[in-house]
């Protein structure tokens, strides 16, 4: 006899775990299958802080989202079953999974299809050269297996894996050259951009890789900007000294499981590639056959994670687990909860929009998107920069995007987001700030600041969030760099501020003279001093 | 896809023609070109005919890249060529694991 489940689950990422979790509340019979040897899919690599509100887990940084999701699972009694791979699925939800040296065949009721995606490459004359990764497998070095990609490494591609991977490769002790894109506009969220910029990171956008270097592994490459028409300008190539190359160049769903079961299947560029076609539920054309995740359009966990929920909601009601209503009512709420977050001027619907002005009607900074960091002349526009006497928050969030973790952090209430959750943060000033630095440590992007102007004795305090090791200790003599990454003066540690609750986030303090109150964002111990 | 007629420009080779674009089975750029010149239109076509995506990765490294490179040559959007069909075994798997599968199900 074969196996019988009410719930097949192909992948362990956030959709898949999601869904099963679901599922089994419903109780369903739940089995999730992965190739891996451990699940969680990317979770697991995501040392960062999510974005979002406290339904999508924001501030929560993503390895323990997928702890979470384990423990849930394994609370209801899902059977995660790893180095499981699935090799086909058959008419009547037949499904063929190798595990170990034998092949077995199991049967469900309802099957999810949760595989996820798999990294573009872009060809250049030694692209095949060792020391030619994608950023996703930077990460699952550095990050799963504790092993550096290398010591010094270009980036390809400025989206949000780009950005997060480059500023996790120098938390882990790697140099960024630099990072390259051959689009005009940095592509991720401006406040991962500025972090990395900080750090003295150079950008170069409209740019793209024209060689790699070296016989047997990468040992250089040059780059060299893009005319409109993606051709190299003679004279513009730039050359670095590396020994790996990071390609962030995009994701495409692996589908073909989808293609395999019999699903009608698409091609849309909307959803970055070959996709089946899904209703409201993530049901794809076959009955009982779901999918979620990046398998049915590029997105990102927390979208992945509801759809998943959804999905399982949905194969519950389709067992009869759950009534129609009971499933209406529950994918509703998790719908709005998907709708919030697929809002501001980086949601699905904007791409490739040319966005000139907050929702707020502040002009976007033009430096952020070329150069992957705000200006000092932009940045006093925006809301979340303001000046008074003493110690205060200086928000630089400069774009709409949906998050909002730092109106909850203050227990003062001086940050205002309001109940819509893509608005720039801004400062209430009625209300005195502590300095207690829970806003600095909430922000996921890593873009609030402490500062009190004007300490009285010709200096000022910048309180910057800290996530690189060793930590700096009190009294440690420095260089502050400015947004660009650029040292503009001497700086001494303060106090570094440390505490469960800030996540590992650290609040390093440091004192500079204060005209440097305003442009010095980043410490760095002095080398030669 | 299936217009056998269709006027291709004529072959003119490039500089990079031999880059390799897939890897597990070191098929080189300008491989992918002439097979289209030789009238194979489709992916699954191609695949056939060089064994591009047909290594260890099974597709999952150059696909984007043969389907690029073909559509370019046809003079067609990527989306408008079909996929190349998904079929099982999804990973490669070891002739000995499929064998003992019968054993398993009887």
């Amino acid at each position: 006899m074969m196996k019988r489940y009410d719930m097949i689950v192909v992948g362990a990422g956030p959709a898949g775990l999601s869904a099963a979790i679901e599922a089994a509340k419903k109780g369903m019979h739940v089995v999730v299958y992965d190739e891996n040897a451990k699940p969680g899919g990317q979770l697991f690599k995501q040392i960062h802080k999510f974005f979002g509100s406290k339904e999508h887990k924001a501030k929560i940084r993503g390895f323990h989202i997928g702890e979470e999701l384990l423990a849930e699972a394994a609370e209801l009694g899902v059977e995660v079953v790893l180095n499981a791979i699935v090799i086909g699925i058959f008419p009547e939800k037949e499904v063929t999974v190798k595990v170990e040296d034998h092949v077995i065949h199991v049967k469900g009721d309802t099957i999810l299809i949760a595989t996820g995606a798999s990294e573009n490459m872009v060809t250049f004359p030694g692209w095949t050269l060792p020391g030619v990764i994608g950023a996703g497998a930077a990460q699952t070095m550095m990050n799963l297996h504790g092993t550096l990609p290398g010591k010094r490494v270009l980036m390809l591609g400025s989206g949000n894996v780009g950005l997060v991977v480059s500023f996790q490769l120098m938390q882990a002790g790697c140099e960024v050259v630099a990072v390259a894109d051959a689009a005009s506009r940095v592509g991720g969220y401006g406040v991962h951009a500025a972090k990395v910029a900080r750090c003295g990171v150079p950008f170069y956008l409209s740019h793209t890789i024209i060689s790699a270097d070296g016989e047997d592994c990468v040992t250089g490459v040059t780059i060299g900007e893009v005319d409109k028409n993606w051709q190299i300008i003679p004279g513009t190539e730039k050359h670095f000294d590396v020994d790996t190359i990071c390609l962030a160049v995009g994701l495409s769903p692996m589908s073909k499981l989808c293609d395999m079961a019999g699903c009608a299947m698409e091609d849309n560029p909307a959803k970055a590639g070959f996709v089946p076609t899904v209703n409201e539920y993530g049901e794809t054309s076959v009955p009982g056959i779901y999918a979620a995740g990046d398998v049915s359009g590029i997105e990102e966990a927390s979208s992945a994670m509801i759809e998943g929920r959804i999905a399982g909601i949905a194969a519950a009601a389709r067992l009869g687990f759950i009534s129609e209503e009971t499933c209406k009512e529950e994918a509703a709420k998790q719908e709005a909860a998907l709708e919030g977050l697929r809002q501001g001027m980086f949601a699905p619907g904007m791409r490739g929009k040319q966005i000139t002005e907050t929702e707020e009607g502040v002009e976007i900074s033009q430096n952020l998107l070329k150069h992957g960091f705000v200006a000092e002349e932009e940045i006093e526009r925006f809301p979340g920069v303001t000046h008074s006497a003493g110690v205060h928050p200086v928000i630089e969030c400069t774009q709409n995007i949906p998050c909002n973790p730092c109106q909850d952090a203050c227990p003062k209430h001086c940050i205002r987001i309001g109940s819509n959750i893509t608005a720039l943060p801004s400062i209430d000033p009625e209300k005195k700030c502590t300095g207690c630095g829970m806003c600095v440590a909430s922000c996921s992007g890593q873009a609030i600041f402490l500062v009190n102007e004007d300490c009285g004795d010709g200096t000022a305090e910048v309180t910057l969030p800290y996530e690189f090791l060793p930590l700096p200790q009190k009294g440690d003599k420095g260089v502050a760099l400015n947004r660009k990454g650029e040292k503009v003066c001497a700086a001494e540690v303060v106090h570094v501020r440390s505490a469960k609750a800030f996540d590992h986030t650290n609040l390093l303090t440091m004192k500079v003279p204060k005209e440097y109150a305003m442009k010095a964002r980043f410490f760095r111990e002095e080398e030669t001093a | 896809m299936n217009d056998r007629n269709r006027e291709l420009r004529p072959f003119v080779p490039q500089p990079d023609d031999d880059m390799i674009v897939c890897r597990c089975e070191e098929i080189t750029k300008g491989e992918i070109r002439r097979a289209v010149h030789d009238g194979m239109f489709t992916l699954t076509e191609i695949r056939r005919y060089l064994r591009t995506g047909m290594g260890l990765c099974q597709g999952q490294t150059c696909t984007k890249l043969v389907k690029g490179i073909v559509s370019r040559e046809l003079g067609v959007r990527p989306n408008e060529l079909g996929p190349a069909t998904g079929r099982a075994p999804m990973r490669p798997i070891e002739m000995k694991v499929l064998a003992k599968d019968k054993e398993e199900t009887k």
